[in-house]
């Protein structure tokens, strides 16, 4: 009879909601909730080298590169119209990867960078990722998000310690195209370097420094666009 | 009392200074503040015989610190008869004794004052502006600009030649020793070194390090070492382990060259220093104990623990500390796990450089560190009577190196967008919407010693399984047992198919048996595809594979009849009649001659040497019974014989039947003897 019915302590431990959890991870400050940034872009007559220069410097020598191939979505939530003060317009993006289609989607909400210090060596803003299914299009639409603009990105991602970094290039897209003919939008690539991590370790900034400045002059990462 | 605001007003008039004789007055301009301030510091008598100082003075003094037009008004109606007066009555004695101090820190603020006012007009920029004084330009003199470079060149220049004034010497030096020409160079060796182990220069040394660190390793001991130019030769022959350091760096030029006794064998021109504690061999033992005799052992790492002799080529030198590392790192890991096991019923025992597990009730599983510097062995090494269970050792190397491997290799996020250092699971938890109980058996992980305890169990078992099949087959020789062990299989699950034929008979009398050994259970699929679950004791399948054999000797006479002509009447694989069996149940079949007039009744028992097979030949009631030689077993007691001084019913007299002694039968083997008894009794008219 004890056995079917759960005891005491562990209907307590079933109480405990989400909601609960949540705060109380809040809290104390383990949500990676602050993304540093740092960008730069380069030519694509010049991309080889800087590969090359990265595949030196990042973890993961024995293996190549590893490329991505990215679909990424714009949404943009619209305050009421109706009312007095509109909210700024919520911006979310949505990823989802096209030569891995096991991996479940990317939802990610990015707030605007921090106005702070100058002796900051990198952007910082903070950064909601969530992994969701491929109904959340659906989702959004309902919510009453607009579907502003698409783009699709190619390129590698090295990683060194808990720093990742991102050389790609944007491509148009098109829902008729297949994905043999895409569209280049500038002769250029993009280079990121980002960490998300918890609000108070600033020491990021540093080690991120200390990269950039191991791929000058090839490319200078900048904290702004 | 009440707070009255008192303004202080600056009468606007200035004195008139002069009339023109036109009218206009020119008026007296109020004194600037540099007048000002230099009218009140001619009256401070900066001296310091300020003898007598009237309060008056004091007062005017105070009051026109602010420089205040106000006091010049007072003063300066007074002109100079006034000043005269408070000239000299100014240096009057002070009124009391921190009057100097005073004065001169009023005169201080006042300075401040005109400067801090002075520096906020400037600010203003609109009525004072503070330009620099521009330096003039000094003209570069040329002359002087070439000698700044020439010096500059030259100091560089100075520090070439001195280089390469060492590397001319020890070329030179190099040329000059033809005698051994087959000793490479200093600087080709450290090229080779540099090929195969990391190095850093350090100040004036270059050392290296021999961790795995870059592989994924978290272990806290550091793996460096120090590359030397190597030293005479006779330092080295003789030396133990730690030598003297060698003084000189390796570049310097003054160091000579080593001369080898034509002895021992010519080593490099480099000598590396590891740290002490990696000196020597070391080889993690893993040993497999049934009470006191071993049944399986393997070594990882370099199997003899000879020592590795002093001027051995640096590469072994290295790799022997490098896997003196690897057995430590291992060992502390496995004794870090086995502190912290408690899903077994006896925990493991750390005991020193030694980890005791029991597999099973009476088997040991013993792993232990032996690190021997020098060649002197800290454990005496086990005498390697059996064979190495190679398994054995690549697994526990390859269990550390997938922990360094996770430690390094993180799957990268796709998209590229999501975050890094999530597993891919983890990744999936949130949209598939995994319960808390699914997330944690997911981060759920075998240590190293788990797994090996796992393979070890297996090993054992799979030992046990194979001297059982093998002792069944050599006993039995009546069906043939044949085992085919499949030759690939898991750490921890292997494959054995067990065929029962009888020889002669193959294509209609196999029994077979698939037995599948895992880590501390069995599990084996009959011939009618019930799938049996067996522990690890070794009586429970020699036990199961009697009762097949009995069970296969019916069914392959059922298939013998078949050709033979003969009828079953009826066949049963577990018979409920007769003695009961201590192994399993005996099978029975009942067989009728094809015209009818002779049955077969047989009972297969899985007892071997007790009752084994008992094969009855039954007559039809009313029938000579015939004795076909002396096949007869006349002990055993007739069945059929009614008892007539019973009075109860009479059963009637139905078949008889007559035990047959199977020894006296002709024939190879059970099947073969049965085939010619049915030949014979079917043969009868």
């Amino acid at each position: 009879m004890d056995s079917l019915e759960p005891s005491a302590k562990q209907q307590e431990l079933q109480s405990l909601s989400a909601l609960d959890t949540l705060t109380s991870a809040m809290k104390s400050n383990i949500i990676p909730n602050q993304e540093y940034l740092l960008q730069g872009s380069i030519f694509d007559n010049s991309v080889d080298v800087l590969l090359h220069r990265l595949r030196g410097l990042c973890d993961n020598v024995d293996s190549g590169p590893e490329t991505f191939h990215d679909h990424e979505a714009c949404f943009v939530l619209y305050g009421n119209p109706g009312t007095g003060q509109q909210p700024p317009p919520l911006t979310l993006r949505v990823r989802r990867a096209l030569d891995d289609t096991s991996a479940p989607w990317h939802l990610r909400y990015m707030g605007q960078a921090e106005i702070g210090d100058k002796n900051r060596p990198t952007m910082i803003r903070s950064t909601l990722d969530v992994a969701v299914g491929s109904d959340i299009l659906e989702f959004l639409k309902e919510l009453g998000c607009r579907r502003e603009f698409d783009f699709i990105t190619k390129g590698f991602l090295f990683r060194k310690g808990r720093l990742k970094i991102i050389v790609g290039k944007v491509y148009r897209y098109e829902s008729g195209k297949s994905s043999q003919e895409l569209e280049p939008v500038t002769q250029s690539h993009y280079v990121e370097m980002s960490v998300v991590a918890p609000t108070g370790q600033d020491t990021v900034g540093d080690d991120m420094k200390t990269l950039a400045e191991q791929l000058k002059p090839l490319i200078f990462l900048k904290k702004e666009k | 009392m009440s707070g009255v605001n008192v303004s202080v007003e600056v009468p606007l008039e200035n004195q008139v200074f002069e009339i023109t004789y036109d009218g206009q007055e020119i008026q007296q301009p109020p004194l600037s503040m540099s007048e000002n301030l230099s009218r009140l510091a001619q009256r401070i008598d900066f001296v310091g015989k300020d003898d007598e100082v009237g309060g008056r003075n004091n007062s005017g003094v105070a009051a026109s610190a602010a420089g205040e037009p106000m006091d010049e008004s007072s003063t300066s109606g007074g002109g100079t008869t006034q000043g005269n007066s408070e000239e000299q009555t100014f240096k009057t004695a002070p009124a009391w004794p921190w009057e100097s101090a005073r004065n001169k820190l009023q005169t201080a603020l006042t300075e401040l004052s005109v400067l801090g006012d002075i520096i906020s007009i400037a600010q203003q920029k609109k009525y004072l502006v503070l330009d620099p004084v521009s330096a003039e330009p000094s003209d570069p003199k040329a002359g002087a600009v070439l000698i700044y470079k020439k010096r500059g060149l030259a100091a560089a220049a100075q520090v070439l030649i001195s280089g390469s004034e060492r590397l001319r010497t020890s070329m030179n030096e190099a040329k000059s020793k033809t005698s051994i020409s087959s000793l490479p160079d200093f600087h080709i060796q450290l090229l080779r070194l540099r090929q195969n182990w990391r190095l850093r220069k350090v100040g004036n040394s270059i050392l290296g390090d021999l961790s795995y660190r870059t592989a994924g390793s978290r272990f806290p001991q550091t793996g460096i070492f120090e590359v030397k130019k190597a030293e005479d030769a006779p330092d080295e022959t003789d030396s133990v382990a730690d030598e003297p350091p060698a003084p000189s760096s390796s570049g310097a030029a003054s160091s000579s060259q080593h001369q080898q006794p034509p002895s021992t064998k010519p080593s490099s021109a480099l000598k590396v220093i590891v740290p002490n504690e990696l000196q020597g061999i070391a080889y993690i033992e893993v040993v497999i104990q049934k009470d006191q005799e071993t049944l399986s052992f393997a070594n990882i790492g370099l199997p003899s623990p000879s020592p590795a002799p002093l001027d051995a080529y640096w590469q072994q030198r290295l790799e022997a500390a490098q896997n003196v590392l690897f057995c430590k790192e291992l060992f502390s890991v496995l004794a870090r796990e086995a502190v912290a096991l408690h899903s077994l019923p006896i925990p493991p025992l750390v005991v020193g450089s030694q980890i005791t597990v029991t597999l099973f009730p009476g088997i040991l599983l013993i792993i232990s560190l032996c690190h021997s510097i020098n060649g002197k062995t800290s454990t005496p090494p086990v005498t390697p009577k059996l064979d190495h269970n190679h398994v054995l050792e690549h697994s526990l190397h390859q269990l550390l190196r997938e922990v360094h491997r996770s430690n390094s290799c993180i799957p990268l996020p796709h998209p590229a967008s999501a975050p890094i250092g999530v597993s891919r699971k983890r990744r999936l938890a949130g949209p598939c919407a995994y319960d808390r109980q699914t997330l944690l058996t997911m981060t759920k992980k075998d240590g190293i010693l788990e797994e090996i305890i796992k393979q070890s169990q297996h090993v054992v078992l799979r030992l046990r399984t194979m001297v059982v099949i093998d002792a069944l087959s050599r006993d039995i020789k009546d069906p043939l047992i044949v085992a085919h062990w499949a030759s690939l299989n898991a750490v921890t699950h292997t494959c054995v198919r067990l065929t029962l034929v009888s020889s002669g008979y193959d294509m209609g009398a196999r029994t077979p048996l698939m037995i599948h050994v895992k880590e501390k259970s069995l599990k084996a699929i009959l011939r009618d595809g019930k799938a049996i679950h067996l522990s690890y004791e070794p009586q429970e399948i020699r036990d199961l594979i009697l009762a097949q054999i009995a069970i296969h000797q019916v069914m392959a006479l059922q298939t013998l009849s078949k050709c033979m002509g003969w009828t079953v009447l009826s066949s049963n694989t577990h018979l409920g009649v007769g003695t009961c069996e201590t192994i399993g149940n005996a099978a029975g079949c009942l067989l009728s001659s094809p015209n009818g007039k002779r049955q077969l009744a047989i009972r297969s028992s899985p007892q071997l040497y007790h009752c084994g097979i008992q094969v009855f030949i039954g007559y039809p009631p009313n029938s000579v019974v015939e004795g076909i030689g002396e096949i007869f077993d006349d002990q055993t007691s007739d069945l059929n014989q009614p008892s007539l001084d019973d009075g109860t019913t009479d059963f009637g007299s139905g078949i008889v039947y007559k035990s047959v002694k199977l020894d006296r039968l002709e024939g190879k083997h059970f099947l073969n003897k049965i085939e010619m008894l049915m030949a014979v009794l079917g043969d009868l008219e």
